[in-house]
C-alpha cells in the first residue's frame, strides 16, 4: 500500500485553511501586528525627529537666548513664575521649564539657565538635550568671537575634531536599526504561535471528537499519519512566520508615515535576506511543529494540549525577547551563540537583515535546529505508536 | 471470519494498579452472521473491538479477522474491516464527500476504483443532496449516512458496529439497523456491540454477554433465555450479569 503521508497532509491543510482560527491567528494577526507596530514606531520616530514639536516653557525673561531657541524651531511658551512652570511640569503638561537669570562671574556678565526636568521622563530629557545643544552652540559662537579678536588661528581653536562617518556594511538596501531588533523576534515567535492555534486539534482534538480511532483503524501506518500531520503543521508554522515579512512589504507599499527610515532603502528585507530567513526558518518551523504535535499526542484533549503549549511558549518567547537586545551586547558575534536553539535562529536572521551573512554560524544553526527537529519528531512518532495515544487510563 | 481465543487486555492506571478491561474473551463469528457483544457500559466491549481492529495490542490470547492474525498482520486486518460508532464524529470542516474520499484514499483506493465506489455509496445511501455540504452543517441523520458510506466504501468483508444507534432519533436508528440487516444478507461478518437488548434480539444470530471483562454467557438469544429460565431476554441478560435488585 502506498504511503498515506500525502493524503493526510492534503486533508489537514484543507481543514486548517478552512479554520477561521488559523486564518486569523496564523495569517492575519502577524500581518496586522507588524503593520500596527511599524505605524506606531514610524509615528514616534517622526515626533522625535521634528524639533518644532518640542515645547520649552520659559519663566518670563528678555534674554536673547530665547530668540536662539526659537531659531532652532523649538516652541517657546512663557510662564509668569517658576512656580507656575513647576506646576505644569508636575501635571505632565510641560517637559522642561527654563528659569533664565542674568548674573556675574569673575566680574563678567553670565546668563544662568536652570532647566527643570523630570529625570524619569524621556521627552523631558530630549527637550533638555535640544536646549543644551542651543546653549552649546551659543557658547561656541561667543568663544569663536573672542578667539578671532585675539587672532587665534582656527586650528588652535579646535585642536581635537570628531567627525562621524557612516560606513555602509552590506547593501544600503538593508533594514533600519529598529526593524533589525524587532523583526527576528516576530518571525520566530509567529512560527510557534501560528502553529499553536491549531496543533491542539491535530491529535488531541481528534481524540476528543473520536475521529482518531477511525483514522487509526485504517490500514495507513501510524508513522505516515503523524508525518502527514507534522508536515501540514510545519507548513502553517513557516507560512505564519513569513507573514511578518509580507506585512513589511505591505507597510512599504502603503508608505505608512515615518516608516521609510525604519524599513531602510530596500523596503525592510532584501531578496537575499529573505532567502537566508527561509533557510533558517525551515528547520525552526519543523522543530516547533514536532514539539507541538508531541504535546498534542500526549494530551487527553485539546484543552489539556493548549495548557501545555502555553507553558511551552515561554521557551520560545524568552530567547526571542533576548534576541531584541543582543545588539547591545557582544554575544551576537560569538560563535557559541549558535548553540542556543531559537536564539541562534533569531540572531542569524538579525545578521541577515544587516547584510552580515556568515556561512559557518548559519550552518551550525540550521544543523542544530534540524537535529532537534528530528529528535522531537522521533519522540512524536513513538508517542503516536503507543496505545496511550488513544487510551490514557 | 472473526475469531478470538482467550483474549486479555490489562491496563495500568495512573497509580500503577492493573485494570482488567478484558479477561479471557473467546468468540467466533461467521460470514453472513451478526454476532452481538452485549454488556453494560465499561463491560469490555469496546476494548475487545479495539483489539480486534488492532488499535490496541492484546496482553495475551489470540485473535484473527478475515484470516489475518490481529498481532502479526495488523495492516491486513485493518484493511479488511469497516468500523462504525455513533460516538464517532466526522471532520466538521470537510464536506461529506471529502470525508468519504479521504478515507477511500487511506484504504488504498484510487483512480477508477475509488470513483466507482464513491458513486456506489452515494447512490446507495442517497447522499446527492448534501454530499458537498460541510459536515458541521449536516443533520444527525445525514452525518450517520456519511459515516456508513465511509465504513463500507472499501467493501470490507468484516464490519464492526460499536453502539451504532446511541443517541440517535428513532428514524435514524431504524435506518442504521436496516443497513446492518442488509449487510448481513450480503454475506458480511458483523460484530455488533450494544447494551440495547431489543436491538440484539432483532439482529443477532449469536451473542456473547460480557461483564467485568469476562464472558458470562454466550450462544443464541433463545439458548440464553433457556439457560436462565427467563422469557424476556432483558431479564436473561440481567441474570447473566448478576443483577440483584439495584446492584450488579
Amino acid at each position: 500500500m502506498k504511503s498515506a503521508v500525502g493524503v493526510v497532509l492534503k486533508k489537514e491543510l484543507r481543514e486548517m485553511l478552512r479554520d477561521k482560527r488559523v486564518r486569523t491567528g496564523a495569517f492575519v494577526m502577524p500581518i496586522l501586528i507588524i503593520v500596527m507596530l511599524m505605524g506606531v514606531l514610524g509615528f514616534v520616530v517622526k515626533q522625535v525627529k521634528e524639533p518644532h514639536n518640542t515645547k520649552i516653557y520659559v519663566v518670563a525673561s528678555s534674554s536673547p537666548i530665547i530668540e536662539e531657541l526659537k531659531k532652532q524651531k523649538l516652541t517657546v511658551i512663557t510662564v509668569a513664575t517658576l512656580d507656575e512652570g513647576k506646576a505644569l511640569l508636575k501635571s505632565g503638561r510641560a517637559r522642561v521649564v527654563l528659569e533664565i537669570q542674568s548674573t556675574t562671574a569673575e566680574s563678567l556678565p553670565v546668563t544662568q539657565i536652570n532647566a527643570y526636568v523630570d529625570p524619569k521622563e524621556q521627552q523631558g530629557q530630549m527637550a533638555f538635550g535640544a536646549v543644551a545643544g542651543v546653549v552649546q552652540a551659543e557658547n561656541k559662537k561667543s568663544l569663536q568671537k573672542l578667539f578671532e579678536a585675539k587672532q587665534v588661528p582656527a586650528a588652535a581653536q579646535e585642536p581635537i575634531r570628531l567627525a562621524k562617518k557612516d560606513l555602509q556594511v552590506g547593501s544600503e538596501q538593508n533594514a533600519g536599526e529598529i526593524l533589525v531588533s524587532l523583526l527576528p523576534y516576530l518571525i520566530v515567535i509567529w512560527a510557534f504561535y501560528g502553529g499553536m492555534n491549531i496543533a491542539g486539534d491535530l491529535v488531541a482534538g481528534e481524540k476528543e471528537k473520536a475521529t482518531l480511532e477511525t483514522l487509526l483503524i485504517t490500514p495507513a501506518k501510524r508513522t505516515d499519519i503523524v508525518l502527514g500531520k507534522f508536515l501540514a503543521l510545519a507548513t502553517i508554522c513557516l507560512a505564519s512566520s513569513f507573514m511578518s515579512v509580507v506585512g513589511l512589504a505591505l507597510v512599504a507599499i502603503i508608505k505608512l508615515p515615518g516608516t521609510a527610515e525604519l524599513l531602510g532603502k530596500g523596503g525592510g528585507v532584501t531578496p537575499v535576506a529573505a532567502v537566508f530567513i527561509l533557510i533558517l526558518m525551515i528547520p525552526t518551523a519543523a522543530l516547533f511543529a514536532s514539539m507541538l504535535i508531541a504535546v498534542s499526542s500526549y494530551a487527553k484533549n485539546a484543552r489539556e494540549a493548549q495548557t501545555y503549549m502555553t507553558s511551552m511558549s515561554f521557551l520560545v518567547v524568552l530567547p526571542g525577547i533576548f534576541s531584541q537586545f543582543i545588539g547591545l551586547t557582544e554575544f551576537g558575534t560569538k560563535l557559541w551563540i549558535n548553540g542556543i536553539p531559537i536564539l541562534n535562529t533569531a540572531n542569524n536572521i538579525r545578521n541577515a537583515l544587516l547584510g552580515k551573512t556568515e556561512f559557518l554560524p548559519m550552518l551550525i544553526t540550521v544543523a542544530l535546529s534540524t537535529v532537534l527537529a528530528a529528535i522531537a519528531l522521533t519522540i512524536t512518532v513513538r508517542l503516536f505508536q503507543r496505545e496511550q495515544v488513544l487510551v490514557r487510563v | 471470519m472473526v475469531h478470538t481465543d482467550n483474549l486479555v487486555k490489562h491496563f495500568r492506571d495512573a497509580k500503577g494498579n492493573t485494570v482488567k478491561a478484558v479477561d479471557g474473551v473467546s468468540i467466533d463469528a461467521k460470514p453472513g452472521q451478526i454476532f452481538g457483544l452485549l454488556g453494560v457500559n465499561g463491560a469490555g466491549k469496546r476494548t475487545t473491538l479495539r483489539m480486534l481492529s488492532t488499535v490496541l495490542q492484546p496482553s495475551s490470547g489470540t485473535g484473527a479477522v478475515a484470516g489475518f492474525d490481529i498481532k502479526k498482520d495488523s495492516q491486513q486486518v485493518r484493511a479488511s474491516i469497516g468500523f462504525m460508532s455513533a460516538s464517532t464524529a466526522l471532520y466538521g470542516r470537510l464536506t461529506g464527500m471529502e470525508v468519504i474520499r479521504y478515507f477511500g484514499e487511506l484504504y488504498g483506493l484510487s483512480g477508477q476504483e475509488l470513483e466507482g465506489r464513491i458513486d456506489f455509496v452515494t447512490e446507495k445511501l442517497k447522499l446527492h443532496d448534501f454530499k458537498d455540504r460541510l459536515c458541521d452543517k449536516l443533520s444527525t441523520g445525514q452525518k450517520q449516512r456519511v459515516s456508513i458510506a465511509r465504513t463500507i466504501l472499501h467493501d470490507p468483508p468484516v464490519l464492526f458496529f460499536d453502539e451504532p444507534t446511541a443517541g440517535l432519533d428513532v428514524v435514524t436508528c431504524q435506518a442504521v439497523l436496516e443497513f446492518i440487516e442488509e449487510a448481513k444478507t450480503l454475506g458480511k461478518t458483523i460484530i455488533f456491540s450494544t447494551h440495547i437488548m431489543s436491538e440484539a434480539e432483532r439482529l443477532c444470530d449469536q451473542v456473547a454477554v460480557i461483564h467485568g471483562g469476562v464472558v458470562c454467557g454466550s450462544g443464541t438469544i433463545e439458548e440464553l433465555k433457556a439457560k436462565t429460565g427467563h422469557q424476556s431476554f432483558e431479564r436473561a441478560f440481567l441474570t447473566l450479569v448478576g443483577y440483584k435488585g439495584g446492584q450488579i
